[in-house]
């Protein structure tokens, strides 16, 4: 069954994917529409595909890398809608629906593997932490793609060719007020992640902190970020290079994610998740 | 925030820690060095990749502790001068924001309107009182105290919001700070240890994982009961410790102990970890008979009891159990003490058949390996009855809730410093021709696109408030 929500959510993404690229080309108003519909409908999909496996699991399907892209890829789409009320930005989907169907396809080629979950996982704390932690991911991945878009663009009005992307992405102003936005409400989601994070760790392990090497890599990451804000907040750091900042936290941030989970071990690894005896 | 005071005079090791540089410096080695400890295996991890290095690389590696270099002395000092830093950063600039926080700009100020945007200007009709009441009006609706200054033919308004927000910043910082103290409390006041219980047993002592020292707990801690629940797949799904707690004997607290639901007692915190299981003192046997074809006695047999044989030839008694010999898995010594003659010893193992596969033949065929070794019986192993131990682990962390304030400090600071800024505003009501000039124009401590965002909204609804009126 679960399957079947997950083929149907990552089947509407992909579509309002294409009509998302097609708006970017042919630039009408219709076919904009009408990806945002599908895509809305894919997210409700992917919506029912996670309350689902909550349900059967017991707990937040977050303990694979497959069950964590796709609930990373949930929580940019879930971020670009709250973005697309405040700003209204349509271009903004061409960007992002590509990317979380990317994640969705990842996460669709990799196997399932149903490793019984391990009573240590069974704990509200579990979801808050992950929760807050992705829904600050899916923010800052929204500010990594604003920051990509400014480049293009401020690269577009540099070399004065006004054509093809220049009427279709928005200004520069609008674009660094979303990174500028997106960052503000990430950092407090990450840094609430962290501190559920630290609290579970409390209940469930004795520790709040242990060094654990993804421990280390997001708080690399979150100083990275505080660095960034610091920057735009009191130095009034602005345009070009809060994007490249915000680009290079970000790469920070998916080494963290991916990279820190399956090369070091540690406790956070997808591979201690699954199969550790003990707990 | 960028000019530090000089008030405290030209200390030279006061300008080094109140320098944003010397944090920017620190937080990079402090980055490198915790990348490498996840590079570098830590602790225990640590052994294998050890043996790989030259004896040299060895030394060195030893002697920087990069085995477990996030205790290291260095790296604690690197932490411990971040929180100098934060600390005399926080100390030197304090003046500066409190004076900014108790500052009362006057209201008739020029400098703000200076390159005024269009957005936050317009004219309107009528007399300067008139529309000076209706500013008035509007700023008394929108702020908690308007200041007002009359000149000839002009009037100033002056308002604030977000005082505050200057102070943000030194919630976090305290926060960063409190969180180090926290972790230094719990270094020096806590402990780290495990024990294992054994079901129905008690316990005074816990091991330390520092060194592997007993702890004596000054109490006692017994395990009345520990059950599993497995998956379908035999994984376990959800484990419990019924632990009791006594002072001198006197039971004095019982406590379910659940994975991620620890127990206090006397400021200890017990944590389910593990469980396992070491073989009791009972094990399942049969005996096949003296008659062929007549039925196997099964029985349960204590250690060290003597159970009459089933033909009544004489008695036998466990005098061993053991949960592996050599690979072959659970075996016990069995003892037959005959009515008359020599007592006879032989091991029986619960998997007779691959005993014959493995062993030796010259071994295979001596009496001590013949579970027939005491003729005419034949004695089978069905299983050692098992008794569980529950894996707890125990540890003392004064600490943690000095940590817990530290995390709601840093979470309010973030909230003040992102979410609130100190807008002041000014409004400028003057004569221009036959009409009336409104202006509007502002300071903010922080987030300059906000704030330009809230002078223009302003202006539009001050606007509208005067389209009213007409």
């Amino acid at each position: 069954m679960a399957f079947f929500w997950f083929n149907l959510a990552l089947f509407f993404e992909l579509f309002a994917t294409g009509g998302f690229i097609i708006y970017i080309i042919k630039q009408q108003k219709q076919v904009f529409r009408w990806s945002n519909r599908i895509l809305l409908v894919g997210l409700i999909f992917h919506t029912i595909f996670l309350c689902y496996r909550y349900y059967s699991l017991g707990t937040a399907p977050v303990l694979d890398l497959k069950s964590a892209l796709s609930f990373f890829s949930w929580c940019i789409l879930c971020a670009y809608f709250v973005f697309q009320l405040k700003f209204k930005l349509r271009v903004l989907g061409s960007f992002v629906a590509p990317f979380s169907a990317f994640l969705m396809i990842i996460s669709y080629a990799m196997p399932w593997m149903e490793a019984p979950v391990r009573p240590i996982f069974k704990s509200l704390w579990l979801t808050i932490h992950v929760g807050t932690i992705f829904m600050g991911n899916g923010l800052f991945a929204i500010a990594f793609l604003s920051a990509i878009m400014y480049l293009i663009q401020e690269r577009h009005i540099k070399r004065k060719r006004l054509g093809s992307f220049y009427d279709r992405l928005p200004s520069l102003a609008t674009l660094d007020g979303i990174n500028h936005y997106s960052i503000v409400y990430g950092f407090p989601f990450l840094t609430i992640g962290m501190i559920t994070g630290s609290i579970y760790a409390q209940f469930a392990l004795g520790t709040y902190w242990q060094w654990d090497p993804k421990e280390v890599w997001s708080l690399i990451s979150w100083f990275f970020y505080a660095a960034l804000l610091h920057e735009r907040l009191a130095a009034g750091w602005q345009g070009r290079r809060a994007a490249i900042m915000s680009i290079i936290c970000f790469c920070i941030l998916i080494f963290t994610f991916v990279g820190a989970s399956l090369w070091f071990g540690g406790y956070h690894s997808f591979g201690e998740l699954g199969a550790r005896s003990t707990l | 925030m960028a000019k530090s005071s000089t008030e405290k005079g030209p200390n030279p090791i006061w300008g080094l820690f109140s320098s944003v540089r010397l944090t920017i410096v620190l937080l990079i080695i402090l980055a490198i060095a915790s990348i490498l400890g996840t590079i570098i295996p830590q602790q225990q991890d640590a052994l294998g990749f050890a043996k790989q290095l030259t004896p040299g690389l060895l030394r060195l590696f030893r002697s920087l502790d990069l085995f477990d270099m996030y205790h290291s002395i260095w790296f604690r000092l690197l932490i411990g001068f971040l929180a100098l830093n934060l600390l005399i950063c926080s100390i030197d600039r304090f003046p500066n924001t409190w004076r900014r926080f108790r500052a009362v700009p006057k209201p008739d100020r020029s400098k703000p309107f200076e390159r005024l945007p269009s957005g936050q200007t317009f004219l309107t009709e009528g007399s300067l009182k008139e529309a000076s009441a209706t500013v008035a009006r509007f700023l008394r609706s929108r702020y908690k105290k308007a200041d007002k200054k009359e000149a000839r033919e002009i009037t100033y308004f002056y308002g604030e919001r977000g005082r505050f927000s200057h102070f943000g910043v030194y919630f976090v910082h305290l926060s960063v700070i409190l969180i180090l103290i926290g972790a230094l409390v719990g270094s020096f006041f806590g402990f780290e240890a495990y024990v294992n219980i054994l079901e129905g047993e008690r316990i005074d002592a816990v091991t330390l994982r520092k060194g592997m020292v007993p702890l004596k707990l000054g109490f006692e801690v017994g395990c009345d009961k520990f059950t599993v629940d497995f998956y379908d797949t035999g994984a376990p799904k959800e484990y419990r410790s019924d632990l009791r707690f006594f002072i001198d004997g006197k039971e004095a607290k019982k406590a379910a102990l659940l994975v991620n639901h620890p127990t206090q007692f006397r400021g200890i915190t017990f944590y389910q970890s593990s469980y396992g299981t070491v073989p009791g003192n009972k094990v399942r046997l049969r005996v096949s008979g003296p008659q062929i074809g007549s039925k196997d006695t099964a029985i349960e047999v204590e250690t060290d009891k003597l159970y009459d044989l089933p033909g009544g030839e004489g008695q036998f008694s466990v005098r061993d159990i053991r949960s592996d010999i050599m690979g072959l898995g659970p075996a016990v010594l069995i003892s037959v003490q005959p009515g008359e003659g020599k007592e006879t010893h032989f091991w029986v193992f619960q998997d007779q058949e691959m005993v014959k596969k493995r062993l030796p033949p010259p071994m295979a065929q001596s009496p001590k390996f013949n579970p027939s070794a005491f003729k005419p019986y034949t004695f089978f192993l069905d299983g050692l009855k098992t008794k569980y131990y529950t894996g707890l682990q125990v540890n003392k962390d004064p600490g943690v809730p000095i940590v817990w304030l530290a995390f709601f400090l840093m979470v309010l600071g973030f909230f003040i410093t992102f979410f609130t800024s100190h807008r002041k505003t000014w409004v400028r009501v003057s004569k221009e021709g036959d009409g009336i000039r409104i202006s509007v124009a502002g300071t903010a401590n922080k987030n300059p696109v906000g704030l330009k965002r809230h002078l223009e909204r302003l202006t539009k609804d001050l606007r509208n408030r005067f389209d009213e009126r007409e």
